[in-house]
């Protein structure tokens, strides 16, 4: 009879366990809880829980729970979590993933707290709507950037060549990329990166062209030949010794760390404008933002503004109205603009702006000078890119590699990389 | 211990004989399956379990947040006919599995051989060379790959003093699998302490009466040691094919998850994890998984088959 007493005890003792901590669970929950989850670097994380504190001390009751993670690590976490119904509260989306998001009912839209919590009047109506997702706002833009490339002008000063200005072509720029690289004052030191994976660059040369990555109806939006004339252009650039050799490109992970510029292997490099902080984080060179070249001339500019990052509330999340403050609360205070700085893009809100741009250092400044100076470069928001995007991304650099070790010529190239992607999007 | 009988056999009193023997399975093994718990909690709920359900995922769409959409054979007919970046990652995986195994086998049982001539300090050297296979499969040592087979790594450094210009091996894509196989074959200490186990099982007479009657060490070790080491090398071998099929760490960290450049570095379970966990498609990555199951079933019945025609068995 022991035994079976003493199992008895033991299962007693465990549901006393089991219900203290429950209790003790009920009693914490008292207090509001925000899980924010983010992808970014320490100095982004750093700005963000600053924000995060300065929220609680504002709102008693409410605990915020911040989270981060690189970029590749991000989404499979997210999608993980999402799917096991224990989502952050609040989310940061991508313009790549907010319409999959919205669409799977993960996202809670944002439209009823407009004009009460959300004070967003004053933002830019264009970005406003690319958080919007068939008609219904599930995401608040952090901030606007645009592809930008990241340019070492002390290997420029040291070779003895200009900077490009915003009208340089590609003609031009290849002519640079080979001048530096001729100029041999650094060892293993190339003009250029090769851009020919770049899914931005290509997009902006696409839009030069009166062409795009996608359609509005999400299929591929430009065919073979163009295609095949991106790849030879890089091509040249390639037998120039304009940009980086195959083998030298493919140690780029696309992150900052890893860019032939960071490496310094190349003195131009292609990102986004708000990664211009980071980049210039890890160079000892000092480095400059400029606009993307010209396909000739009288070209129009590829660029546009876009979101760079949204804040999403999750569907899942208990108070979403308290969601809806902190995000307005993110993008709104003054204290907190000032912390957070232009690390996630240029702030929408023109009174933040304004409030802002005294407080800037050198850094922050050349950033929100080139967003808003790209003036005539810059063109309308290409709508949200399909599912299957990050996918076509991947083929892009794919093809790109098979071209630039000579397993495709530009002509493959450019049939495979269509072929391809189209294959993509159809599958979705 | 009669009072433990009835406590378990209490949920079928109408077979006495059921609950009898029971009890005496329960009073003589109860201890050790109570021991066991933990491990057979993780292996039904965290192993048997979802492999159970990866199986009926295979069979469906899943993108992890909408529910899982029945599609029946549509992700095994993809799988057989149209995918090109399968047919991609079966290769390289080949190709891994068919160099490095041997190679490393091969050079495990030479440092075994080397070891077993009765070294000082044979603990020493042991542990020295098993210590790569402690640290081989984490992330810090693929990135320390990354830094020694860069252009500018330390293998070009030292080929640089020969005068020989190396190219970028990690990022070449016809020499990064070799980087990859070069590592493999640096973990080299596990199967080494399992043929140093397996030299150490050979009688020393037979060496002895092989010497009396004239026959060299190379002889000795061709119609001695390998013959009588078959069994120990044919279990090295399963094990690390099986090893080398499920590898993934290294080219990953290698790749930056990517398996290039060019799909040269595309291990199979690199591809399957970026179905599942870049393009959220939960259920052809399940699929994947379950042809990898059988193709490393399949290899590993083929060894078994083949294996009476060269493993001798002494007893």
């Amino acid at each position: 009879m022991t035994h079976k007493i003493s199992r008895r005890s033991v299962l007693a003792g465990g549901a006393a366990l089991l219900s203290m901590s429950a209790m003790a669970r009920s009693a914490l929950a008292q207090e509001a809880r925000l899980r924010v989850l983010w992808w970014g670097s320490q100095a982004r994380a750093d700005r963000t829980n600053k924000v995060n504190q300065l929220f609680q001390e504002q709102n008693a009751g409410v605990a915020i729970n911040g989270e981060f993670l690189g970029w590749s690590d991000y989404w499979p976490r997210l999608a993980t979590q999402v799917a096991g119904r224990n989502a952050p509260d609040i989310i940061q989306m991508d313009y790549r993933y907010i319409v999959e998001y919205a669409r799977r009912g993960a996202l809670a839209p944002l439209d009823d707290y407009l004009g009460s919590v959300l004070e967003v009047e004053d933002f830019d109506q264009v970005q406003i709507k690319g958080g919007s997702v068939d008609g219904k706002l599930y995401g608040i833009t952090l901030g606007a950037n645009s592809a930008a490339m990241m340019v070492n002008a002390a290997a420029f000063e040291e070779a003895g060549v200009d900077l490009p200005s915003p009208s340089t072509t590609w003609e031009e720029m290849a002519k640079i990329g080979a001048e530096i690289t001729q100029a041999g004052k650094r060892k293993g030191f190339y003009g250029l990166s090769d851009g020919s994976a770049v899914e931005p660059l290509l997009e902006n040369w696409l839009r030069q062209r009166g062409k795009a990555l996608f359609t509005a109806e999400g299929k591929i939006g430009y065919d073979a030949n163009d295609a095949a004339e991106w790849f030879t252009m890089w091509q040249n650039m390639r037998e120039a010794k304009a940009c980086v050799p195959p083998d030298v490109q493919a140690l780029d992970q696309y992150t900052v760390e890893t860019s032939p510029l960071s490496l310094g292997k190349s003195a131009a490099s292609f990102a986004h404008s708000n990664q211009f902080v980071a980049y210039q984080g890890v160079s000892k060179d000092k480095l400059a933002l400029r606009s993307h070249p010209l396909i000739s001339k009288d070209s129009k500019g590829g660029h546009y503004r876009k979101p760079s990052m949204f804040f999403s509330v999750a569907a899942q999340t208990k108070d979403p109205e308290l969601g809806a403050k902190y995000v307005n609360f993110f993008v709104k205070d003054p204290k907190a603009a000032e912390i957070l700085g232009v690390e996630r893009g240029v702030p929408e809100s023109s009174a933040v702006r304004e409030a802002l741009a005294p407080t800037l250092d050198e850094l922050g400044r050349a950033m929100l000078d080139y967003v808003s100076g790209l003036g005539p470069l810059a063109g309308e928001l290409p709508p949200p890119p399909p599912s299957g995007a990050g996918e076509a991304e991947f083929a892009l650099r794919n093809v790109a590699e098979q071209v630039g070790f000579g397993q495709l010529d530009a002509k493959q190239g450019g049939e495979t990389l269509v072929n391809e992607v189209s294959q993509i999007l159809a599958r979705g | 211990m009669q009072d433990t009988a009835v406590t378990v056999g209490t949920g079928a009193p109408s077979r006495p004989a059921a609950q009898g023997r029971l009890a005496r399975i329960w009073a003589r093994h109860g201890a050790g399956y109570m021991f066991l718990l933990p491990w057979l909690i993780g292996f039904f709920g965290l192993t048997l379990g979802p492999a159970i359900a990866s199986l009926y995922l295979s069979f469906t769409n899943f993108d992890l947040i909408r529910a899982p959409e029945w599609v029946g054979t549509a992700n095994y007919a993809r799988i057989a006919t149209a995918d090109p970046k399968f047919a991609a990652a079966v290769k390289v995986t080949f190709l891994y599995v068919v160099l490095s195994v041997p190679f490393k086998l091969a050079f495990a049982l030479l440092v075994a051989i080397l070891l077993d001539r009765g070294v000082r300090g044979l603990t020493v050297y042991r542990a020295i060379f098993y210590l790569p296979s402690l640290l081989g499969g984490s992330v810090a040592i693929a990135v320390l790959w990354r830094q020694l087979f860069a252009g500018d790594g330390l293998i070009n450094s030292l080929l640089a003093r020969f005068g020989i210009e190396g190219p970028s091996w990690i990022s070449h894509p016809d020499y990064s699998i070799w980087t990859l196989v070069v590592l493999s074959v640096w973990q080299f200490g596990s199967p080494m302490i399992i043929f140093l186990a397996g030299l150490r099982q050979i009688p020393m007479d037979m060496y002895e009466a092989a010497s009396l009657d004239g026959a060299s060490k190379f002889r000795q070790f061709y119609k001695i040691t390998l013959p009588l080491l078959t069994p120990v090398i044919f279990f090295n071998a399963v094990v690390q094919t099986i090893d080398a099929f499920k590898a993934f760490t290294p080219a990953f960290i290698i790749s930056g998850g990517t398996g290039g450049p060019i799909n040269s570095t595309l291990f199979y379970t690199l591809y399957l994890y970026q179905e599942a966990f870049g393009n959220f498609r939960m259920g052809y990555a399940s699929a994947l998984a379950w042809i990898l199951v059988l193709i490393i079933g399949l290899f590993t019945a083929f060894s078994f088959l083949t294996s009476r025609y060269w493993v001798h068995y002494d007893d």
